[in-house]
């Protein structure tokens, strides 16, 4: 099964694999799995990476710069009724929580331009473009990440190795902002953040953003989307047996909810 | 370093800080060279990873850095996670990473062996890579387990070529 969602010519293509509500543990574990294919993917099944689609329960994460997160602060945090992690991301602590879209591109940078300052510009550009599909006026700064104003809507934290992808970004459409509150977003003190709804003053959700996004990373990067097949999906749930991150109930949502909610 | 490989001009950059090491070959004599080149100990000739590590080793201590290239593709390094010492590597291990523009990275050892030192002051200045990526930003030091995997490591020519060949 190889639907393709956008298609326009583009010599590179890349999987979707949109899977709504993942822990993260099991989210990470799938991008990991799904990186590893790719490093390892012959030319001739050659695709240039998947970009994985989920919506977290509340959970703070931090990247590589631990120092200022001490475990009395991760308890602090969990107290909240979040989740905590520490990745190995760049950027410093984020909150991704429901109602925010979680993108995760595993790309092989190979096939597209081998420079991470180059990816990040284009995961900017897109959100941009995004944004301004819904007639909001976003732009980057000197903080990594895409704002509004004085007001960040979509967070960027990457991680790279031996050329491929993993981790992504964060984009607020209609999350609860007040989970922000009790941190300092990637550590920058004197901004704050927004979500899509509110710069729109109407309530937007993750379906209607899912497809503009996949335009946008499409248009950016210069890729036909396709559906993730069939067989790499079992494969992974296979894989996550043997780690013991799922269940009957993952593994059915895993495996049904392929399709995107488009409208 | 695994990524950040355009800005094809600025490997134009690279061989003026390598030539340094040239002078002090000429100035040997034929004898010497000849004692030079067979003894492995002896040599100090940088070698390099695809990745964009170099490697320079003096008896059985290998110093890690990463390139100018690899610097000025990365942009302001604001974080470096190096491998502590007493771990031990075998080559291409992921041993540590760089971040830059909110990306983290990975590091990977050009050999095998025992991390003895890693550069505390690259910890505490990351913007040292950045500075001064074959001296003051060197990354760790570490007692090499198998001398012998140098020799399918790059040397400057070949470091060069690799630059030219993979720009875009």
């Amino acid at each position: 099964m190889k639907i393709s969602i956008i298609s326009q010519n583009f010599q590179r293509s890349v999987n979707v694999w949109s899977v709504g509500f993942l822990q993260y543990k099991t989210a990470y574990q799938v991008q990991k799995y799904l990186a590893n294919l790719h490093f390892n993917m012959s030319n001739k099944e050659k695709t240039d990476g998947t970009i994985l689609m989920v919506e977290h329960l509340p959970v703070y994460t931090t990247g590589i710069r631990t120092q200022g997160y001490p475990e009395s602060e991760e308890r602090r945090l969990k107290a909240l009724g979040a989740e905590f992690y520490r990745t190995n991301r760049g950027g410093l602590i984020t909150f991704h929580g429901p109602g925010q879209l979680v993108v995760y591109p595993i790309l092989n940078l190979k096939g597209f331009k081998k420079s991470m300052k180059w990816y990040i510009c284009k995961l900017e550009e897109t959100v941009i473009s995004v944004c301004k599909t819904f007639g909001v006026e976003a732009e980057r700064s000197s903080d990594t990440g895409v704002w509004v104003k004085n007001n960040k809507i979509c967070a960027i934290g990457v991680h790279g190795s031996r050329y491929i992808t993993t981790h992504g970004i964060a984009m607020n459409i209609n999350n609860d902002l007040t989970w922000f509150s009790h941190i300092v977003p990637c550590g920058i003190l004197d901004k704050g953040v927004t979500t899509l709804s509110q710069e729109l003053g109407k309530p937007i959700t993750i379906a209607d953003v899912m497809h503009p996004f996949l335009e946008s990373f499409s248009q950016e990067f210069e890729c036909e989307v396709k559906m993730l097949p069939y067989e790499i999906r079992k494969d992974v749930i296979n894989h996550l047996k043997k780690e013991n991150l799922t269940n009957r109930a993952i593994e059915e949502h895993l495996l049904l909810n392929n399709d995107l909610n488009l409208k | 370093m695994a990524v950040c490989v355009n800005a094809f001009h600025k490997c134009l950059r690279l061989p003026t800080t390598l030539l340094k090491l040239r002078p002090v070959v000429h100035k040997l004599n034929a004898t010497q060279i000849t004692r030079t080149f067979c003894s492995t100990n002896a040599l100090t000739a940088r070698k390099y990873t695809e990745q964009h590590e170099w490697i320079d080793v003096q008896g059985k201590i290998g110093t890690v850095g990463v390139t100018d290239y690899a610097q000025g593709a990365l942009g302001d390094v604001v974080f470096a996670q190096l491998p502590d010492p007493d771990s031990e590597l075998n080559q291409m291990d992921d041993c540590g990473a760089l971040e830059s523009v909110k990306a983290a990275s990975e590091l990977y050892s050009p050999v095998s062996g025992t991390v003895i030192e890693k550069n505390k002051d690259v910890e505490e200045t990351p913007a040292l890579i950045n500075q001064s990526p074959y001296e003051k930003g060197w990354l760790f030091k570490i007692q090499l387990s198998k001398p012998e995997e140098l020799d399918a490591l790059l040397d400057e020519a070949g470091y060069e070529n690799h630059l030219k060949n993979t720009g875009h």
